[in-house]
């Protein structure tokens, strides 16, 4: 062997290698063919090397460098063999792991609050903004506490506002607004008081499409010296405006409860007409949201609170009537009746 | 109240439109419920001429009419009424016409004769009670004129306050029309022409109880002739809503709904006479056993609180609410006795309920009466039906207490009111305001104090020279007795806008804790966890809450708990048996809800509801505690195309029990086997306990509740738990325990044991067994089945061990194995699976 047919051999081999590592359909036959030129055992660059001990001492460093030059570019086209493969074959992968990606998910359940306890939500939190606390009261009261308290003695004609239903307690009756509230937090709390009382109240009332035997209050009671009508407005102004949008028109106009002197009832804009006047707001272009007023100096001093020194105002409205004009239920029945193809409608 | 406005107009003058009337009407405290046009119904409807009657040449009954309508040929139409003549003007309903009652009128044939139309009576136009002849027409009516035009009118549906009784009448509306228009109203005059005997020689009253009848004031007219009233006044009655009867009886309802007094006309010939020959009343309560047929013929037990109108023979009306058949003013009447009287508003009150017999009359007696209507009552009555049935007014009234009150005096600091509004008006413009309305205002003596509260508790409070005024109320105003009354009656008058509202800027009160945190934190995880929220009624059939038979259990610690198995709160005046009792439970509910969806179709149904139980406490009080229940059946989730359905299990309804558990951050419940009578499958249905916090039964329901609550469902997963906090708790903030800084060991144990053997009690004994340094005892698997023998499982339980300042060897952990090992198989007879 003598260094002319060594060098030659060497490129030859270069020569065969390259184009077949080049033509290698897979990372398998890359490995192959990295045996076949480089394996350090019977690999062929292996082969030719052990000739180069048979070469003169002056001619061995000049083989070693075509050596290495052979070497490096086989080992260069297998790096670069195998990268491309790799790619090729992810490509494959991810052709062959194609899906339709137009068909829905997988659901996930979820369920929904009830419109009840999520209006009433809605109004603490609105109600929380400017310091008002929930409180709660019981729903079975007595005639004391649901009217006497409030300033509607016995066989008082404003009775005829409360149809009442009385159970098998003495003095007992099913509350029929969340109002005695109203004397409980006063007797638990002093000025300044700013008191939420959402809750379950009950009538004799013949169940339509608009009034029900059971329905939800919330109450609102504030009380302060100097708390006055003018705060009473801002206030619920700024409720109306969170619940039913912010250029909402409102007004106050009289009112009559035993309970508040003066007494008012809170109106917004028609939310069907928007003021115009429709069936929906008796033509008037108004809806009635709540009825309120400054605390009856009588009920402070049911209260424990000294009328001279603090003013108050109070007020009620009816969960299912906030819910009804929000989500456009037409029949307050749905409230207690619980079909699931209405209540998931609140999800 | 019905206001017809051609009638009001009488009392005050209208230059508004009648929605323009309504809105200030509205916006003064009267709110205009409705506002009809009355008489919208008479279409088609016009005056004609009868210029021809004859007999019709087939049926003798019927006449053959010509009738001029002012346009067109004269009309053929055949009437069957026999009060027509020829002259007289009446409504013809041309073809095309809708009566009342939707009645439609077309041309017709009648025994071989064309109707072009029809001839109408009073009552088939509803303008009066007379269904028998043709309403005859004034003489000089115009031809062809709309009858819609000629008595049509606007009328308002006013709601009038409890509190207004004085403006439940025309006249107080009138003063509020005024009021707000700037008007003046006008009060009927009245013109009496007593040419009668003297009234102390035909009439005395006397008043057994001043109490009960403040003021009683008798008229007496004698030789009425009793007939229907006059046209106009029928239809003013029927457009305030109030059907005609007979001139007498109209001109007492019409003075009701005039002036607002309520009186009673009697036949004075059905009345006994005194000695000296006087028609003699007295005014007492029943007397035991008395009893009075009233005027809707039903023969009444009085019972001796009723104060009646009586004479020596007995009762003859019951005072304020309604009269007695047999003193009724009817068509043999010659002489009518009027009452006129003041009744104590909270007699009538108990006596109109007590008799089911509350009434016009009753509702205003039940407001309070001003002393001084007694008299104006009594006047306008006996004028009205001087005018209408003829007769003679006997001169003079008897009159029980003819002083009549002077005005009242409320003081007000004009300041205050300014302060309770929020406004700044000052005392001139607060003057003003109050002169609307007929209150004068006046300097209020030094010395004077103002009332700030009255009724049951009265508050009188000392003022500063000239800091006070008074108003001078005018007698009709029962409703304003203190200064917050007045404050009222300014801001009313000068209409809320006058109200410039402001945020709220004194202090705050303090923080405290919201009793909804727990009860919401728990709704938003179950309806995270797929379940729906529902809110059923609280009162239920008597019979549901005992058919179900559902064992209320207590959590412990809850306030009203200890109550849960008291008497059931009965309502003593149900509106129906379905809605009778205060239910103890929620799962009756929550079958109802289920039964309701299963009517629509629906099978799959995941829903809760946080409620209230009630019940009777042994002292009697009533109890109150809240629950949380909930129901799955059918599908488990969503289920689509890429998630197959799975149906709702036990497992489930355990797993919802602890995520429960896990929102408040309670211990794991345990479950026991529940042996007692609950209405659930005796092999599904578990006992959940968490100590001190939750108790509960979760399982799923008997098929006998399935069957009858009518449920198709085959499986049905239920569960109620009271819970510790539900009530007002207050959600606990997480204490974090160090990670471990060393690897913790895991061995996994399968256990063999004999079939019956629950795996709570198997978990038990190796938590008793652990030592300290184990750390968690997890069921993974359950085997049964080879090479296991029949009447065995196999439990595989994950343990892990674990020590906070140091690395556990594999030894020390076998040791701890092993001897888990030895306590269960000498507790349960458990052997390690190999
Ligand atoms: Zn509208």
């Amino acid at each position: 062997m003598d260094l002319a047919t060594l060098t030659s051999q060497l490129r030859a081999l270069g020569e065969e290698a390259l184009p077949k590592i080049a033509a290698a359909p897979d990372l398998a036959a890359l490995a192959e063919l990295d045996v076949a030129y480089l394996g350090r055992k019977g690999g062929a660059l292996s082969g030719l090397m052990r000739g180069i001990g048979q070469l003169p001492a002056d001619d061995r460093p000049r083989v070693g460098v075509a050596v290495n030059e052979v070497r490096e570019a086989v080992e260069g086209a297998l790096a670069s063999a195998r990268q491309r493969t790799a790619q090729a074959a992810l490509a494959a992968r991810l052709a062959a792991e194609a899906v339709d990606v137009t068909t829905p998910g997988r659901p996930i359940a979820r369920g929904s609050l009830h419109p009840i306890s999520e209006t009433i939500s809605r109004i603490a939190e609105i109600f929380g903004q400017f310091g008002f606390v929930t409180y709660e009261g019981p729903e079975v009261e007595s005639d004391a506490t649901n009217f006497q308290m409030l300033n509607i003695p016995p066989d008082h004609p404003a009775r005829d506002l409360w149809d009442t239903m009385y159970v098998d307690i003495d003095g007992g009756l099913l509350r029929t607004h969340t109002s005695p509230g109203q004397i409980r937090v006063m007797h638990a709390e002093r000025p300044p008081i700013r008191a939420l009382l959402p809750g379950r109240c009950f009538r004799y009332e013949a169940v339509d499409a608009s009034h029900a035997s059971e329905f939800f209050q919330v109450e609102g009671l504030m009380v302060d010296e100097g708390t006055n009508l003018a705060d009473l407005r801002g206030l619920l102004d700024e409720f109306a405006h969170a619940m039913f949008g912010a250029g909402r028109a409102t007004r106050f106009r009289p009112g009559y409860y035993p309970f508040t002197e003066p007494s008012v009832a809170f109106d917004v804009g028609c939310l069907v007409c928007g003021g115009m006047g429709c069936p929906a707001c008796g033509r008037t272009g108004w809806m009635t949201i709540l009825g309120a007023g400054m605390v009856h100096p009588v009920v402070l001093q049911h209260g424990g609170i000294d009328p001279e020194r603090y003013q108050g105002f109070a007020f009620g409205m009816g969960v299912e009537r906030i819910a009804m004009l929000r989500h456009g239920i037409g029949d307050v029945r749905i409230f207690l009746d619980n079909d699931l193809r209405l209540l998931e409608q609140f999800r | 109240m019905r206001v017809p406005l051609g009638w009001l107009r009488d009392y005050v003058d209208l230059d508004l439109s009648p929605d323009a009337l309504a809105e200030r009407l509205t916006l003064l405290g009267f709110e205009v419920k409705g506002l009809e046009r009355w008489g919208s119904e008479w279409r088609n409807v016009v005056v004609g001429e009868l210029l021809t009657v004859e007999k019709h040449p087939r049926a003798d009954r019927l006449s053959l009419t010509t009738v001029d309508v002012g346009a067109g040929e004269p009309l053929q139409i055949v009437c069957g009424a026999t009060n027509i003549a020829p002259g007289q003007r009446v409504p013809v309903a041309l073809p095309g016409a809708l009566l009342p009652g939707n009645r439609a009128i077309e041309r017709t044939e009648k025994m071989g004769v064309v109707s072009n139309g029809m001839l109408c009576s009073g009552d088939e136009l509803r303008l009066s009670v007379d269904g028998e002849g043709i309403l005859i027409l004034p003489l000089g009516t115009p031809l062809g004129t709309a009858l819609a035009d000629l008595y049509g009118d606007w009328v308002l549906d006013v709601d009038v306050k409890p509190n207004r009784g004085d403006a439940l009448c025309l006249v107080g509306l009138a003063r509020e029309v005024a009021a707000a228009t700037g008007k003046v109203a006008r009060f009927p005059e009245i013109l009496l022409r007593e040419d009668g005997p003297p009234i102390g020689e035909v009439l005395a009253v006397g008043v057994e109880d001043p109490e009960l009848c403040h003021r009683f004031v008798g008229r007496r007219v004698n030789g009425v002739r009793v007939g229907p009233s006059p046209g106009q006044v029928q239809r003013r009655l029927l457009a305030a809503g109030t059907r005609p009867v007979s001139n007498v009886v109209d001109a007492t309802n019409y003075a009701m709904l005039e002036l607002g007094k309520p009186t009673h006309a009697f036949d004075a010939g059905a009345v006994a006479r005194d000695a000296r020959g006087r028609a003699a009343l007295v005014v007492r309560t029943a007397r035991p056993g008395e009893r009075l047929e009233t005027l809707d013929h039903v023969e009444r037990v009085l019972s001796p609180e009723t104060l009646v109108i009586a004479d020596e023979n007995g009762p003859l009306a019951i005072a304020g609410v309604m009269g007695g058949a047999a003193s009724e003013v009817g068509e043999s009447t010659a002489d009518v006795i009027i009452e006129s009287a003041v009744f104590d508003p909270v007699s009538v009150r108990r006596t109109a309920f007590r008799y089911a017999l509350r009434s016009e009359a009753s509702l205003r007696f039940e407001k309070g009466q001003e002393s001084r209507l007694a008299r104006i009552g009594a006047d306008r009555v006996a004028e009205l039906i001087a005018a209408w049935a003829g007769g003679r007014i006997a001169s003079g009234r008897i009159d029980t207490a003819p002083d009549e009150p002077v005005p009242a005096r409320v003081g007000y600091r004009p300041a205050r009111v300014d302060r309770l509004l929020g406004t700044s008006l000052g005392p001139k413009a607060q003057a003003a305001l109050l002169a609307r309305v007929g209150i004068a205002t006046e300097p209020a003596p030094d010395g004077s104090g103002v009332v700030i509260a009255a009724g049951a508790t009265p508050r009188s409070v000392a003022v500063a020279p000239g800091e006070a005024r008074g108003a001078v109320v005018p007698t009709w105003r029962r409703d304003l007795l203190i200064e917050a009354d007045i404050a009222e009656e300014v801001v009313r008058l000068a209409g809320y806008e006058a109200v410039v509202g402001k945020t709220p800027d004194t202090a705050m009160p303090h923080v405290r804790p919201n009793p909804l945190e727990l009860r919401d934190a728990l709704r938003r995880a179950l309806v995270g966890a797929g379940l729906t929220e529902v809110v059923t009624p609280a009162l239920v059939p008597a019979s549901a809450a005992a058919a179900l038979g559902w064992p209320v259990l207590a959590a412990g610690g809850v306030p009203g708990e200890a109550a849960v198995d008291g008497p059931l709160v009965t309502v003593t005046n149900p509106l129906s048996e379905r809605h009778a009792v205060l239910r103890r439970g929620l799962v009756g509910s929550l079958l109802d809800v289920l039964a309701l969806n299963e009517r629509h179709g629906r099978g799959d149904v995941a829903i809760f509801e946080v409620g209230k139980g009630y019940a009777q406490a042994p002292d009697g009080a009533p109890a109150e505690w809240w629950r949380l229940a909930f129901l799955v059946t059918g599908s488990a989730g969503a289920t689509a195309w890429n998630l197959p359905a799975r149906q709702y299990d036990l497992d489930d309804a355990k797993g919802i029990v602890e995520l429960v558990a896990r929102v408040l951050a309670l211990p794991d419940p345990a479950y026991a086997p529940h042996l007692d009578g609950a209405p659930l499958h005796p092999g599904r249905a578990a006992r959940a306990v968490a100590p001190g916090a939750l108790a509960g039964l979760v399982g799923e329901l008997h098929p006998s509740v399935l069957a009858a609550w009518d449920l198709r469902a085959e499986r049905v997963l239920v569960a109620e738990l009271a819970i510790s906090g539900l009530s007002a708790g207050q959600l606990v903030p997480v204490r974090v325990a160090p990670v471990g800084r060393f690897q913790p060991l895991e061995r996994d144990l399968a256990l063999v044991v004999p079939e019956p053997l629950a795996a709570a009690y198997l978990a038990a004994t190796l938590r008793g067994a652990g030592g300290d340094t184990l750390r968690q005892v997890a069921l993974f698997d359950i085997y049964r089945g080879a090479p296991l023998a029949a009447g065995e499982k196999s439990l595989a339980w994950r343990v892990v061990f674990a020590a906070d300042e140091r690395a556990l060897t594999d030894e020390e952990v076998d040791a701890d194995v092993a001897r888990l090992v030895s306590a269960v198989a000498s507790a349960h007879g458990a052997r390690l699976r190999t």
